[in-house]
């Protein structure tokens, strides 16, 4: 990809697209770059990654504007790219458990294939992942321990709050 | 029973009882004793009284005021954006400021959690006041002023820089980042353009040689060329920038921007509280428009003097009306002929207009009668008395002052913090400086030239 | 839980998290940070705050929740959180087929929003290998070059009322329901206008439509210069946006940043020019380029390009060809098996599109890359080092629309 964009041959400055695709069978990720040179982009295909743990290596290094589609590509279909600083999910809450756009998350009212799965997915969201730390309520010092605030109505164990 | 009803109809009574005492009271003779007494108590104090009816008016005055210009921002800022503003609620959207004022009044008032509630209710109490104290020593015409004080001008600068401390507790007791960087903004900028709002008037002060703000609008009757404007353009051109930075307007209105943090202070506030700080923000541009007449054009005094004119014609003109010398005849000409007059209007317009039926005519007549006459009692009383001829300059001079305000807050966008404050200490407080010493040395210069 | 009172707490501590009035509203997230650039960003120095510029806000376009890290009112990092406008369109266009794709691509630039409906279009096209009439690519171009002058109009107006001028909103609102009641009139549409077909358009030119045209297009050069006249010089806007936010080319080219940013700071990329398309090679119109890369030279860029728009505008509505103004094509459509990608130049980049089809009614993977998504990764490097009232300046004059960032 370096040379690509470094190559004067080539000199392939924009990088118009990086996208994640999820062909059913395997996962691809796929860039489109442009060219001054050359009329049309040239389309760079990543195939062969599998389903289980796909893996790319990012090219935040080259376009630093490549890290907010490698986080949407890891956030809609889980593909993991090395070297991106900042991989977290940028569209879902951050303890959303499965990756939306694959082929097995079935959306709830999707007719044409089987719904079974859509529905747990959308029952998931609200669990916490292991990850995340038990919130510990204790009453703020200048609060008095017969003064009633909010916190007191939460459960011991809940939700993360919200930020 | 309807609201409207409730409220009416009690108070119907309460009045219509309260005549029967009184009247019941008048027969017994203890009437005109109780009036004795209270005479004797109101003459012997009469300072007091008469600086609790000023206090009191002052209070009355400032609402309405403050929905005139609420109204007058409205209604322009959509005119300069090729928009009409209100128009259905009341004649021309006349009462949308009251609207507005009445649904303050009725929003939940609520403190935040983590909020400290006694500072974050004082705050804006503080701020109101701060508004709201300042027009104790503004002369509205000659003879009204709240008290005329000879460290009037003192007076009112250090009163309106309390409004930092009501500013700064807002801040700071809501529960909020953005308040406190709204609180902070705030206070700076309070504080930095306070050395320009005190230093421009320095010349002005000198010139007129005294601090009372009655006095400083004496020494500038005459004609408009006496004004201190043309002796200080620069003090002025300061002065109006200071005070609009002062008064948190446009484009000096980052404590309340709301395009960037909420609103600034009053983010968490709601309800009547918010209510008194909007209050206290008009107020505030209607008494800075106030002072800025005061200081630079002329206050009171109108802008051409009628007496050489009337003098050179040798006309005079005296609005004494004898009602004594007339007799009988004012109860002829009061019961008979008012509606002798409507009903001869009410004929005109009835033969001219003849779409309209009689009882159209008749009312449209009442209405346009009472105008006539209402027109004429107000000339009248801008012939004879002084008071009103006053009262109806400063009014239009300081209602321009604030129309301009309104102007600028449509107009121009925002200046940056540190772009405002740059510019006050760079800028402006020297300008102030200079001003004053040119001033000085001028007036040195002329008293040497022409008192030798 | 017992003995934790009697010690001393700290929000380092990464094994507890006390719930107080002021952690609930603290921007910092209850869960230990999962990168390294969380790790660097939560980390406080003495004397930063958090302030989180949440998502219900006046000045952020659209729902966009950005944690400023700032050290009194400097800010010295930011971090954008997306997804309050997420709707899963890629997911929804995958359910259905290629025409309700068109209406479920609408709303992501709801600004100018013919262009996110041309994506799904020009890409069945593409893989169709469709020839689309003239007639109603020169259609397109008209009502894009329109679209594109109303969405600039509304820049103006929203760069002006974050810097707190409340009047070029409104005078950037004139222009635009002039334009959006001559497409109403067109297209039965005000804002989602649905009016692009695989093959063409909807419906044609009516005398309505071409009455207001003629009319607008009298007065719409005239007009745009005096509403632009009260920021163009004004001293105060001048110094909010002058020497902010300055974008180098090569910093332009790292971050992707595409369309009139791009063009402000020197490199003249146009996707009309570069890979043409619609009626665009037959046209004649400049690509109006800048140097300076600051938020000023956004704004005039923007202003110079209405008046582009405006030159193409005249010069389709003078060489529009007669002629059938859709293709002939099945009403259910297959599309044989293939992969295309297409590109328009919507007035905040390059709006891009990557489509697969597995010969089935559905598409089976359809991308839209939309500009503002990438354009909006470079407040990240901009706006740190500047105050907080320029973070709403710089972020405003980038032009972001949150129904493309968050797809």
């Amino acid at each position: 990809m370096s040379k690509l964009h470094d190559d004067e041959q080539f000199e392939f400055e924009i990088l118009a697209d990086l996208c994640g695709v999820d062909t059913g069978t395997e996962m691809w990720a796929v860039y489109h770059l442009w060219s001054p040179r050359t009329p049309d982009w040239l389309r760079v295909i990543v195939p062969g990654l599998k389903r289980d743990d796909p893996r790319v290596p990012s090219v935040t290094f080259i376009w630093k504007g490549a890290e907010w589609p490698e986080r949407e590509a890891y956030d809609m279909f889980g593909i993991i790219f090395e070297g991106n600083r900042d991989l977290r999910r940028i569209y879902m809450p951050p303890d959303y458990t499965s990756f939306p756009l694959r082929k097995d998350f079935l959306l709830a009212d999707d007719s044409a294939r089987s719904s079974g799965e859509g529905f747990r997915h959308v029952e998931q969201m609200h669990q916490p992942a292991e990850n995340m730390r038990q919130p510990v309520i204790r009453m703020a010092p200048q609060l008095g321990d017969n003064q009633i605030s909010t916190l007191s109505q939460l459960p011991e164990e809940s939700e993360a709050p919200p930020t | 029973m309807t609201l409207a009803g409730k409220i009416l109809i009690p108070l119907l009574i309460l009045v219509a009882l309260l005549t029967v005492l009184l009247l019941v009271l008048w027969e017994v003779g203890v009437l005109p004793a109780l009036i004795g007494v209270v005479a004797d108590v109101v003459t012997s104090n009469i300072d007091i009284i008469r600086f609790l009816l000023a206090a009191t008016a002052i209070l009355l005055f400032t609402i309405p005021t403050a929905f005139v210009i609420i109204f007058m921002e409205l209604k322009v800022i959509a005119f300069l954006a090729s928009r009409i503003g209100p128009n259905r609620t009341g004649p021309w959207g006349t009462l949308a400021s009251v609207v507005a004022g009445f649904k303050v009044l009725a929003k939940e008032d609520y403190t935040p959690t983590g909020a400290d509630a006694a500072v974050f209710t004082i705050a804006p109490i503080i701020t109101y006041l701060a508004s709201v104290l300042t027009l104790l020593v503004i002369p509205f015409a000659p003879g009204l002023v709240g008290l005329d004080m000879n460290i009037g001008l003192l007076y009112f600068f250090a009163v309106s820089g309390l409004s930092v401390v009501g500013l700064m507790m807002g801040g700071w007791s809501s529960f909020n980042k953005y308040s406190l960087l709204g609180g902070l903004r705030a206070a700076a900028q309070i504080v930095s353009y306070e050395l320009p709002l005190v230093l421009a008037p320095v010349g002005v002060i000198m010139l007129a040689g005294t601090l009372s703000l009655n006095g400083i609008v004496q020494h500038q009757a005459g004609w408009f060329w006496d004004w201190y404007v043309f002796q200080q353009p620069l003090a002025f051109v300061v002065f109006f920038i200071a005070a609009t930075a002062e008064g948190n307007r446009t484009p000096f209105d980052l404590t309340e921007a709301d395009s960037e943090i909420v609103a600034g202070f009053a983010t968490e506030y709601s309800g009547m509280r918010f209510g008194f700080f909007f209050f206290a923000e008009y107020v505030g541009v209607f008494v800075l428009s106030a002072l800025t007449t005061v200081l630079f054009f002329g206050g009171w005094n109108s802008p051409i003097d009628p007496r050489p004119i009337l003098d050179f014609f040798h006309v005079t003109i005296n609005g004494a009306i004898d009602l004594a010398g007339m007799g009988i005849w004012l109860l002829w000409a009061v019961v008979l002929g008012v509606p002798l007059v409507v009903f001869l209007m009410t004929l005109v317009i009835w033969t001219f207009k003849s779409g309209w039926s009689f009882v159209k005519s008749l009312v449209v007549a009442f209405v346009l009668f009472n105008v006539i006459a209402a027109a004429v009692v107000l000339i009248w009383a801008f012939v004879s008395f002084e008071v009103v001829v006053g009262l109806f300059w400063f009014m239009v001079k300081a209602f321009t002052f604030a129309f301009v305000f309104v102007w600028m807050r449509g107009t121009l966008p925002r200046v940056r913090i540190d772009q405002l404050m740059g510019f006050a200490w760079k800028w402006l407080v020297e300008i102030s400086l200079v001003n004053a010493f040119v001033t000085a040395g001028a007036i040195l210069v002329v008293q040497q030239v022409t008192g030798r | 839980m017992t003995d934790a009172k009697t010690e001393v707490r700290s929000l380092d501590d990464p094994n507890i998290w006390v719930e107080t009035p002021a952690t609930i509203y603290d921007a910092i997230p209850p869960y230990p940070p999962r990168t390294e650039r969380e790790a660097e960003f939560y980390h406080l120095r003495d004397g930063e705050m958090l302030l989180n510029l949440g998502p219900q806000h006046p000045s952020t376009h659209g729902v966009l929740r950005v944690v400023l890290k700032v050290d009194g009112e400097r800010v010295t990092d930011l971090d954008p959180v997306l997804g309050y406008l997420h709707r899963g369109v890629e997911k929804l266009c995958e359910v259905g087929d290629w025409h309700i794709a068109i209406s479920q691509c609408d709303p992501l630039e709801y600004v100018a929003s013919l262009f996110s409906e041309a994506m799904p279009v020009m890409a069945a096209e593409k893989l169709l290998d469709l020839e689309v009439p003239k007639r109603a690519q020169y259609i397109r171009t008209l009502v894009w070059e329109l679209n594109r002058i109303s969405s600039h109009a509304l820049f103006i107006g929203w760069l002006a009322l974050d810097l707190g001028g409340l009047t070029p909103l409104l005078y950037g609102f004139i222009e635009r329901d002039e334009i959006v009641e001559m497409l109403a009139a067109l297209t039965g549409q005000r804002m989602l206008f649905n009016y692009l077909r695989i093959g063409g358009v909807n419906r044609d030119l009516n005398h309505d439509f071409l009455s207001r045209l003629g009319d607008w297009m009298s007065r719409a050069a005239v007009e745009i210069e005096q509403e632009t006249r009260l920021l163009n010089e004004n001293e105060i806007f001048v110094r909010r946006t002058r020497g902010m936010g300055v974008m180098t080319p090569e910093m332009a080219l790292r971050m992707r940043v595409t369309g009139p940013n791009l063009r402000a700071a020197g490199v003249p990329f146009d996707v009309r020019r570069a890979h043409p398309y619609a009626a665009y090679p037959d046209l004649e119109f400049d690509i109006p380029t800048r140097s300076e890369g600051d938020s000023y030279a956004r704004y005039m860029l923007r202003v110079d390009e209405i008046r582009e728009s405006i030159k193409i505008i005249d010069q389709c509505l003078h060489e529009m060809p007669d002629g059938p103004i859709m293709a002939r094509i099945p009403r259910l459509i297959r599309i044989p098996p293939g992969r295309a990608f297409v590109a328009v130049e919507s007035p905040r980049g390059e709006y891009a599109c990557y489509a697969m089809s597995d010969g089935s009614d559905q598409p089976f993977r359809l991308r839209i890359s939309d500009p503002s998504f990438w354009n909006l990764q470079s407040v990240g490097e901009m706006v740190p080092g500047n105050l907080i009232a320029d973070t709403m300046a710089i972020m405003a004059s980038l032009d972001p629309v949150m129904g493309g960032v968050d797809k």
